[in-house]
């Protein structure tokens, strides 16, 4: 299936072809290791906060690090994390 | 022949290498999707254009494999986007300098093992006495006079009010362990004159002559070797590192292109130094985590890219 024009949601790329499913949305990622981090944000953003889904992602950075905002209705959790090559948690801080 | 930079396997020419990638990014292959990201391209659009990208990233014709090394290293570190550990290290704060003291003393205590797998497995008396040289300045020091950049490194901590057995007792952070076993698998594994590259190239971070070679900085700003801006004890550290690192790197550098040629195995170099550099990236990353654990705005300097 041809990638969307915003590419893998993680990283931005239009490589590969990997579809999955995350929170009921189905998402284009460049590879597993993308899906696993996407996934990784998602889960700690959640895990944190208690929240029992999120609304809304955004990144800026790169492999060696990115700050996201991630939204859940009226509240925002800013934090940033770090994965390893495989897709482990490596680091991760929240921003005020 | 070009070798493929994720799974080492050989293509007749870079259009077959190009047709390699383009087979492995259909099956998002990891190893291969990931490399593109980082190094070539993150755009699909581009897959005709590979051969030809993936040509020009490799290419040594003209410069050699030397300057090659250079340019790529000059490209991860010192390029449009610089390492969020450079950018912190133009005007350190002491969590910048506690984070490199804790996590380097692992990385010299590995960079003398790696020089000696390339000790115990040369033949060449200009390679021995060069990595003898090296393993000196940096481990175990001329004299008195002349302490090691190792024993600089324990002083520099110990300037922050540090107790050198504390600094000692500190284990790596995990990032700096992963870092380690690479470099000591290269040495293992990997013919010397591959070491050598994946080592000595390491030193260009340090090399004040990079801005000569396309950086928009250097490895910090030398204004503040002059004044009150750092102790005595980092301004020694860095000093060393800055006086030596020239030499170090270049006439090393030299080496591993002079042998590289005679032996046929210039691919294999340029393979083995591409999975250093990006060791050496993850590491350099770890200097910056453990000043987090010091300072937590150290943060700022990460996650500023595109
Ligand atoms: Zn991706
Ligand atoms: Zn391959």
């Amino acid at each position: 299936m041809k990638p969307p024009t915003a590419g893998c949601a993680l990283c931005g790329a239009t490589w590969g072809d990997d579809w999955e499913e995350v929170d009921g949305s189905r998402l284009f990622f460049c590879c597993e290791v993308c899906a696993k981090q996407y996934r990784g944000i998602v889960g700690e953003a959640k895990r944190r906060k208690g929240w029992a889904a999120v609304d809304k992602v955004e990144m800026q950075g790169d492999f060696r690090g990115r700050v996201c905002t991630v939204r859940y209705g009226p509240e925002t959790n800013k934090f940033l994390i770090s994965f390893f090559e495989d897709g482990e948690l490596r680091t991760f801080a929240e921003l005020g | 022949m070009a070798l493929c930079p994720v799974c080492e396997s050989k293509s007749p020419s870079f259009e077959a290498l190009g047709v390699h990638f383009a087979e492995e990014t259909k099956k998002s292959d990891v190893g291969h999707v990931m490399w593109l990201n980082r190094n070539v391209t993150k755009d699909k659009e581009a897959e005709p254009e590979l051969p030809r990208l993936l040509e020009g990233f490799f290419d040594i014709d003209g410069i050699g494999l030397s300057r090659w090394i250079k340019t790529r290293f000059i490209e991860r570190f010192f390029g449009k986007r610089p390492h969020p550990f450079v950018l912190a290290l133009q005007h350190p704060t002491k969590p910048v300098l506690l984070g490199y003291v804790l996590e380097h003393q692992h990385f010299l205590k590995q960079w003398v093992r790696s020089l000696s797998w390339v000790l115990a497995k040369t033949d060449s008396p200009e390679a021995t006495r060069e990595e003898l040289d090296n393993i000196t300045t940096e481990f175990y020091g001329h004299g008195s006079d002349q302490p090691s950049h190792y024993e600089l490194l324990l002083r520099m901590g110990e300037s922050f009010g540090l107790k050198r057995e504390d600094i000692l007792a500190t284990p790596p952070l995990p990032a700096t362990a992963r870092a380690i076993e690479t470099w000591q698998s290269i040495g293992r594994t990997r013919h010397w004159v591959e070491t050598m590259a994946a080592m000595h190239s390491l030193e260009l971070i340090a090399n004040r002559d990079v801005k000569r070679d396309g950086a928009t900085l250097t490895y910090f700003d030398p204004r503040i070797l002059e004044g009150g801006a750092v102790t005595n004890e980092t301004r020694a550290f860095l000093w060393e590192g800055y006086e030596a690192d020239v030499e170090h790197s270049e006439v090393p550098l030299e080496m591993v292109e002079r042998f590289a040629g005679q032996l046929g195995i210039i691919e294999d170099v340029q393979f083995t130094f591409l999975r250093s550099m990006e060791a050496f990236d993850s590491y350099l990353m770890a200097r910056l985590e453990r000043g987090m654990q010091f300072d937590g705005g150290l943060a700022a300097f990460i996650g500023g890219g595109a």
